[in-house]
Parts: C-alpha cells; sequence; structure tokens
C-alpha cells in the first residue's frame, strides 16, 4: 500500500513538495495587495464606523476614529496622493498636477492605472486558480471544470462579465477614481478653497469650492454649461461635465455606483438566503410547508412592488430607520422582503428535482441528518440556479432604486445616486446640458445588460443543454 | 391446511437464524390530492421472514409494491400498520438513536447508479459519507477503509479523487456497493440493482454480490422484475402482486412448479431460453386493477385465469364465462375513471351520459355467443345499472351473481408442498382442484 500515502497528503505538503508554482504566485500576491495595504485597512476601518453607526448610541465611536486616521495615513499605491491631478495653471505650468501634466491627463492616467491595478489583481487570482489545478490539486476533473470552461467559450457572458467587473471597480475604487473627492466637492464645498487662474487679471486667485460651484453649473445654456471633457471656469476638470449645482458629476456617477451596488447586493443577499433556505426546506419537506411558503408568496408576489416601496417609504419618511446610512438600510430591507419570493419561486423547481435523486434516500438511508442532507446533497445543485436568478434580478432592483429617487423617494441628497441625476438634468435634456441625464442614464441600461448578459453565460454553462428561450427567467429583473 | 408457516420454518424459528421478521405489514399513501379519497394500498398486509446469510428475491410487475416494501423496510417509508422485525426488535417505531443504530445495521443499493450517486463529491467522499456520519474510528482510518472498501469492489484506489461521471454504469453501481458496505451491515436490500445496466456487466455485478455475501456472511433482500436474475441469485423467492405476497418459497421450486396462478402467469412470460421447447403462454388480460381500490377477495380475483366458478356456473361455456369477466372489467375500469366535466354537466342537465355505451358494449361482447336466457337477463340487469352511471351498482350485482369464494373472501397464505411454500389462492384448499391441474386443462 504505498501509493495510499500519495493521496493522503494535505495541500501543505503538496505545496511544499513543488513549491516553485506557489511562491511566484504568492511573491506576486504580496505586492499587489502590500501596496493597498492602507486601501484594506480602510475599508475595515469604514466598514467598522458603518456598524458603530449603526449601533444605538455609537459605542467606541471615537476608538474607531482614531482607528481611521491611523489607516488613512497609510499611503497606498492606487490613491489620489500618488497621481494628483487637483493643480492649478500659474501662467507658465501646472502646479500640484502630477509631474506637471495637465489636470485632464493626470485624471486619465489615475484612471487607467486603477483598472489596470483591478485588472491585474483579477488575473493574479485567476492564475492562482489554474496553479492550483495544474499543480496541486487531488483530482484531475471536477464537474465544476467544465461549467468554467463552458463560461470561458461564452463571449456575451463573458462581456457581461466585464461590465460588471467594471461597474464593480468603479464602485470599489471610486474615491480614487473621481477627478475630486465628494466631501470636498459634493458635502463640505464652503470648507474647501480651489486655487485657478484668472484670466482677468492674469494671476492665481483663490476662491471657494462652493462659489465655484455656482459659477459652473450646467444649466441648458451655451455660457452655463459646463460639458463631458471640458475645464469649467476655475481650471476643474470635469470628464462627465457638472450636475445643475455645479458639482462635478463623474465623481458623483462612481459614489452613486457604490450605493447601488451596496444596496442591490446586500439586498440580493438575503433575499437570496431565505429564498435558498426555503426552497431547500420546501423540497425537502414539501407538503405543508411547501403550501405555506407558496401562500406567503404568493401573497408577496401580489403586490406592487413599486407601489409597496413607496408606501413603505413614505411611510417611514421621518422615522430613524429611514436615516440609517442615507436610507440604504430600509431599502435593502424591502428588497429583501420583497425579492425573496422570487428567488424561491425560480430556484423551487431545481430543488424539487434535486430531492427526487436517489442520492439523497441513499443519504437518509443511512442516517444522514435533514440539514446535512439539504447541505451537502441539495444546495449546490440549486446554488447555481440561484446565481442566475440573483444576478438577473439585480439589474431589476438597481433600476428600481434609481426610479425610486428619480421621485424623489430614495437615498436621501446629498449622497449621489443615478437616479437623482436623472431626474435632475431631465428638464435640459434637449438642451447643451443634456450629459446629466444621459450619462447615468446609458451608464444604467450598460450596467443591467452587463448584469443580464453575465446570467444568460453563467445559465449556459451551468445547464448546456437548456431551453436559451426561457422567457421567465429574462423578465425576472425587470420588477 | 390454512397454517401460515410450516414445521420446517418454525424450526428454523426456534433456532434464532431469522434476521427479519415482517408481519402484517402496510404501507399506505395518502396522497393525491383530494382529501378523503382512498389511500393508495401499496403494500397491503405481507408477512415473511428471512433468515441470516439467505437471498431472498421479490419479484413482481411494476406498480405491485415491491419497491415500497423494500422502502418501509429501509424507515425511507412509514409503515401503516403491522410490524417489522429486526433481530426480534421492531424497527417501525424506532427513533433517537436506536434508529442510528438500525441505519448502521440495514444498508440499500439502488437500482439508478446515475441517480444514487451525488455527482458533486468524488467517489472517496461518497463511501466514506456513511463513516462520517457514525463518527467511525479517525478520519485517517475511515480513509483507509474507503480505500479498502474500493478495492473490495473490484474498483482502484486512485478512485478515490475522481468524480461519478468518469465511470461506467457498472463502475458506479460498485461504488454504490461500496458505500452499502462501509457500515459493515448485516442486511442489505438490493433494489433491482443491474437493471439499468448492460448485460454484459449485469452477471460481473452478481457475481460480485455473490462473492460478497459469502465474504461478509450478509443477508439479501434482492427485489427484481426479471426473474432469469432472480433465479440464479436468489435462494427463496416471494411473488408480489398488488400490495399483496401471492407466492413465497424455495426458488428452484418455485420456478420448475409454481403453486399460485399469478406465478403461473408471471412465469410463462419469460422468454424460454430453448426456442425448440415449445411453451405454453398465458396471457393475462386487462391491467392490474388500482391499489386504491383493490378487489375485496383475492388480489388477482380481476384477472386470474384459472378463477373458481361459483356452482351455479360450473359448466359454462369457457368463452362465455371470459366474456363475463371482461364485462365486469369494463365496469370496473368505467368506475376508475373520474367522469370529465363535460358528463358531469350533461348528468346536472339530465342529459344522455357519452359513457352510457351498454347498448353498443353488449352486444360486442356476447353478440355471437349462445346465451342462456338467466344468464342474458343478470347481464341485462347489471347493463341498465350501468346505463344510469350507477356502475357500482352493476359490479356488486354481477360479483353477487357470477362470484365466487375468489371475489368475496381473501385467500390466506397456504403452504404447498413440504419445503415451506406458501401460497395466496383458495385453490390449495382441499375442496378445489389445485391451479397447475386446472392451468393444464386451459392450454389443451
Ligand atoms: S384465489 Fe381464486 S382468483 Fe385468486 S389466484 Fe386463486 S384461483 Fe385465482
Amino acid at each position: 500500500m504505498s501509493t495510499t500515502t500519495e493521496t493522503e497528503i494535505p495541500l501543505r505538503q503538496r505545496v511544499a513538495e513543488n513549491p516553485q508554482p506557489a511562491l511566484i504566485w504568492a511573491a506576486v500576491g504580496a505586492v499587489l495587495i502590500g501596496v493597498e495595504l492602507g486601501a484594506i485597512l480602510q475599508v475595515v476601518g469604514a466598514v467598522a464606523g458603518v456598524v458603530v453607526n449603526l449601533l444605538p448610541g455609537d459605542p467606541g465611536a471615537s476608538a474607531v476614529q482614531s482607528l481611521q486616521a491611523a489607516f488613512d495615513a497609510i499611503p497606498t499605491l492606487v490613491s489620489r496622493d500618488v497621481i494628483p491631478n487637483q493643480g492649478y495653471w500659474n501662467g507658465t505650468g501646472y502646479e500640484n498636477t502630477f509631474l506637471g501634466l495637465s489636470p485632464a491627463v493626470a485624471w486619465a492616467i489615475r484612471v487607467a492605472f486603477v483598472y489596470a491595478y483591478a485588472f491585474a489583481v483579477l488575473a493574479w487570482a485567476w492564475n492562482g486558480y489554474k496553479r492550483f489545478r495544474r499543480h496541486y490539486r487531488r483530482v484531475d476533473w471536477t464537474p465544476r471544470d467544465d461549467v468554467v470552461n463552458r463560461f470561458r467559450g461564452h463571449s456575451w457572458g463573458k462581456f457581461g462579465l466585464i461590465i460588471v467587473i467594471t461597474f464593480v471597480v468603479m464602485a470599489v475604487f471610486a474615491p480614487a477614481l473621481g477627478p475630486t473627492t465628494m466631501e470636498r466637492n459634493i458635502l463640505q464645498p464652503y470648507d474647501y478653497e480651489v486655487s485657478y487662474w484668472s484670466e482677468d487679471t492674469q494671476s492665481v486667485e483663490t476662491v471657494l469650492v462652493g462659489e465655484a460651484n455656482l459659477g459652473s453649473g450646467s444649466q441648458g445654456a451655451g455660457d452655463e454649461n459646463v460639458a463631458p471633457m471640458t475645464y469649467d471656469d476655475f481650471g476643474r476638470f470635469h470628464p462627465f461635465g457638472t450636475a445643475t449645482n455645479g458639482k462635478d458629476l463623474f465623481t458623483q456617477v462612481v459614489f452613486g455606483a457604490r450605493i447601488s451596488l451596496t444596496i442591490a447586493v446586500v439586498a440580493m443577499g438575503i433575499a437570496g438566503l431565505i429564498g435558498l433556505g426555503l426552497a431547500m426546506i420546501t423540497a425537502y419537506y414539501k407538503g405543508l410547508a411547501d403550501l405555506a411558503t407558496v401562500l406567503v408568496s404568493d401573497s408577496i408576489q401580489a403586490l406592487p412592488v413599486i407601489m409597496v416601496l413607496i408606501l413603505m417609504l413614505v411611510i417611514f419618511q421621518n422615522t430613524w430607520v429611514r436615516e440609517l446610512y442615507d436610507g440604504a438600510v430600509l431599502i435593502i430591507l424591502i428588497f429583501s422582503i420583497v425579492y425573496w419570493p422570487f428567488i424561491w419561486r425560480s430556484i423551487r423547481g431545481p430543488a424539487l428535482q434535486v430531492s427526487e435523486q436517489d442520492w439523497i434516500d441513499a443519504a437518509k438511508s443511512f442516517g444522514q441528518t435533514p440539514t446535512q442532507v439539504m447541505r451537502k446533497h441539495m444546495a449546490p445543485y440549486v446554488f447555481s440556479y440561484m446565481l442566475i436568478y440573483a444576478s438577473l434580478s439585480l439589474g431589476g432592483i438597481i433600476i428600481s432604486v434609481a426610479g425610486l429617487s428619480y421621485l424623489g423617494l430614495g437615498i436621501t441628497a446629498p449622497t449621489p445616486e443615478w437616479g437623482r441625476l436623472i431626474a435632475n438634468g431631465q428638464q435640459y435634456v434637449a438642451s447643451p446640458s443634456w450629459h446629466i441625464s444621459l450619462v447615468p442614464g446609458l451608464l444604467i441600461t450598460l450596467v443591467v445588460t452587463g448584469l443580464n448578459a453575465f446570467g444568460d453565460g453563467i445559465r449556459d454553462a451551468i445547464d448546456p443543454q437548456a431551453d436559451t428561450g426561457d422567457e421567465a427567467a429574462a423578465t425576472g429583473g425587470g420588477a | 391446511m390454512s397454517t401460515t408457516s410450516t414445521e420446517e420454518e418454525q424450526t428454523a424459528k426456534a433456532s434464532g437464524d431469522t434476521l427479519l421478521e415482517v408481519n402484517d405489514l402496510k404501507t399506505y399513501y395518502e396522497d393525491g390530492g383530494l382529501l378523503g379519497s382512498n389511500p393508495v394500498k401499496a403494500v397491503d398486509g405481507v408477512s415473511f421472514d428471512i433468515q441470516r446469510g439467505e437471498t431472498l428475491g421479490l419479484v413482481g410487475e411494476s406498480g405491485c409494491g415491491k419497491s415500497t416494501l423494500g422502502r418501509t423496510l429501509m424507515r425511507l417509508e412509514e409503515a401503516t400498520a403491522g410490524e417489522v422485525k429486526l433481530n426480534g426488535t421492531d424497527i417501525t417505531t424506532l427513533s433517537g438513536s436506536d434508529l442510528k443504530q438500525f441505519r448502521k445495521d440495514v444498508q440499500m443499493v439502488f437500482q439508478d447508479p446515475d441517480s444514487s450517486l451525488n455527482e458533486r463529491m468524488t467517489v472517496g467522499e461518497i463511501v466514506r459519507e456513511p463513516l462520517d456520519v457514525h463518527d467511525w474510528k479517525t478520519p485517517s482510518e475511515r480513509r483507509e477503509r474507503v480505500r479498502e472498501l474500493l478495492e473490495t469492489v473490484g474498483l482502484q484506489e486512485q478512485h478515490y479523487y475522481r468524480y461519478p461521471h468518469q465511470f461506467s454504469g457498472g463502475q458506479r453501481q460498485r461504488i454504490g456497493i461500496a458505500r452499502a458496505l462501509a457500515l459493515e451491515p448485516e442486511f442489505i436490500i438490493l433494489d433491482e440493482p443491474v437493471s439499468a445496466l448492460d448485460v454484459s456487466v449485469q452477471a460481473k455485478i452478481l457475481n460480485l454480490l455473490e462473492d460478497l455475501q459469502n465474504e461478509f456472511g450478509l443477508t439479501y433482500l434482492f427485489i427484481a422484475h426479471d426473474l432469469a436474475v432472480v433465479r440464479h441469485i436468489c435462494d427463496r423467492v416471494a411473488v408480489m402482486y398488488l400490495g399483496n405476497m401471492m407466492e413465497i418459497g424455495p426458488a428452484d421450486e418455485m420456478f420448475d412448479q409454481p403453486a399460485n396462478p399469478y406465478t403461473h402467469a408471471l412465469l410463462s412470460s419469460i422468454p424460454e431460453p430453448d426456442p425448440t421447447i415449445e411453451r405454453d403462454r398465458i396471457t393475462l388480460r386487462g391491467t392490474p386493477p388500482s391499489p386504491r381500490d383493490p378487489p375485496a377477495g383475492c388480489p388477482f380475483s380481476t384477472r386470474c385465469p384459472v378463477k373458481i366458478r361459483p356452482a351455479a356456473y360450473r359448466d359454462m361455456d369457457p368463452e362465455l364465462w371470459e366474456r363475463i369477466e371482461v364485462f365486469r372489467e369494463v365496469l370496473r375500469e368505467r368506475s376508475r375513471a373520474d367522469p370529465s366535466l363535460s358528463d358531469r354537466v350533461r348528468k346536472l342537465l339530465g342529459r344522455e351520459s357519452h359513457r352510457a355505451g351498454m347498448d353498443e358494449i353488449i352486444p360486442e361482447l356476447f353478440g355471437e355467443l349462445d346465451v342462456p336466457s338467466d344468464v342474458m337477463t343478470h347481464i341485462r340487469e347489471a347493463a341498465d345499472y350501468a346505463e344510469n352511471d350507477d356502475e357500482d351498482a352493476a359490479r356488486s350485482y354481477l360479483r353477487e351473481e357470477f362470484g365466487s369464494v375468489c371475489d368475496h373472501e381473501r385467500p390466506d397464505q397456504l403452504s404447498v408442498g413440504n419445503r415451506g411454500r406458501l401460497s395466496l389462492c383458495h385453490r390449495h384448499e382441499a375442496e378445489y382442484e389445485e391451479p397447475a391441474t386446472v392451468f393444464e386443462t386451459l392450454v389443451q
């Protein structure tokens, strides 16, 4: 039995016996993560801050604040400080910008750098998976390999994935991507100053950001418009132009991506957990459990989603729940409650199907517990189906949140939100300031298309024989 | 003669060799939606026992309740009534740790090797799972045991890290067998273990099962619908029909000289391996009755070719008798079929129902025969009931007139021969001719 030991070696030892691929990978990873360690810790600090904020009485708020300050001080590679773009023209050249380049070029370099970094990290992770597969995995083949390979051959799905990644990177790196910061340009414009080259006086002058904003709004008329990819009168570069009140549109768009994504992902996560858990229980026990869930989910599904959202938001208008995270917590809760029946409905069929398999009976026959049967023998088969419907429904939530904000109900101002931007620029759609509504509108369309493409890709990867004309799945996200 | 066990069996029991004892076991399903509808009587009062180390074959057409019986013995289905004693303990009421211990002692091999193995787990994980569930020794000893088991069933230990997809049907069935062996059970239920496999592979799996039985002293319940397979591997055979055990006895004897009329019919459906031997086929008329509404007397009475006739009609033309039985079958089918919505509407409006086609059925069945007038009166009477959509009245009228002990009384399991054979048929009672004798006259 000399060969028996071979299959029993733990992963650590398998790596130790052939360390080179793992070492190279780990070294690259250390560099990639090391340069952003500060940012990762800042995220931890921010999350801690949110948690503290949610708790009654804000316990330990000061500790968290000092922690955040410490984290903020750690330099990171992908940050505004490394490639600054907020400089000014001093008559002969640019000051305080990256290598003395123009703010537009400096900003473009930073954006390119952020995306290059993000894709490098993803490529590194993918490479790690491949190295594991090639050098260390005990099995030569798993059923999941086929799924991965099929997805890799699915161009439409890959297109969707790239859109989704672009969107996620936009949300994650929002502070580094904007030509200016939230704090400076949107939240506290009267606490900051901006230096600029005044043509009138032929010298560098200083003005409060708030006042500069007042002078650079986009309100349709030719001289009251800052179009995309132009500078305003104060030498500030606006990749997407400005909003009606003169605030930078790009900054608002990237931070809007953040809040949309948070709401959609968290709400879908909660709804997915409820839906998956219930699907397991109803498929395993059937009968009464199933009937009760059908009744509850039908009642919820019979409600018009948008109406319920509007009602709830109006009811909770002036309560503390509405204040949490600019209203996002309430929206997340409502979406979770309204969306789990869709998820449950969509995966009920697959769950029932897998519950009829003999391996479930086999597991019962040697005494496996119901929870383990659900977890090991049923959930893995249903999870991928849930992923399809979740990715399709994410788009629906993003649209709904934008819709609510458009109606003035969703995320409270001044936190930027795409729907509010669209509403903000609506009256200028036919004027030179068309960009205010159009840019966020196009982005929503693109993101939702991307999510749908991604969902299609997963579906085809999981189940190559499945009927691709599955209308129910395609419309599931349009609620 | 109506004892339910022979002396031989009693001595076997006394010597403590009985592993499993089943007494009047019933498994009914209440499903089917409509509240208050009859339950499906999948297993309807079955008694038998299995000796330690033997293989009992359980055969019957699909839907006869053999799989449900197997699943009830496994506690995958709850028994409605009766008891199942494993080593003297009734297992139908076990719970908690006793149930868990029972789950160790009895295992099952499933029919479909595609569906019985979780495709997302490696072979090693699959075979190991029972050991994990019962916390068998240490994890490394479990892995060692799994590798041994893989070799025992004719696989290689490097298959540990493969997935079921990478194996053929026969190999997958070996994995299922290895899983069933993992906890060293005493008793294994084989639910049609080879029927999904290629013929060439079947023999290999059967040989493996026999080897394992010898090596580990296993007791098998071998569920099958293929009688040839059963003959090859089983010591004793039990034949099921409509939730009842029609006959049970030593395999060789039963195949050579079937006692029960149903066994006769079933055996004559196997193609004779030697085509030169002329064998008289008995083709059964109709389909088995619904297990929701089994016949009151003998379960086989609606189709039995050698059914006992009431004294008054014993000399009737066999052709005519056959037609009367067919007529009763037609009425049974009609009462079984739910009236369609349009039929109900017609009935509510007082119009004639489509189903009342008696004036077509009667000439069709009896037209070209010479029917004695008294018999015809009874037939007309029943047809009138049916005409008024009262099939139940028509059926009970005919049962009263043409029914015999087969329709009225459920037969006992009667002893046949001296090797512990039991058969569920009135014809083994002294006053009637034996089924075999009647069959001979039939095929002449
Ligand atoms: S009891 Fe009557 S109907 Fe039943 S098998 Fe015997 S002869 Fe046939």
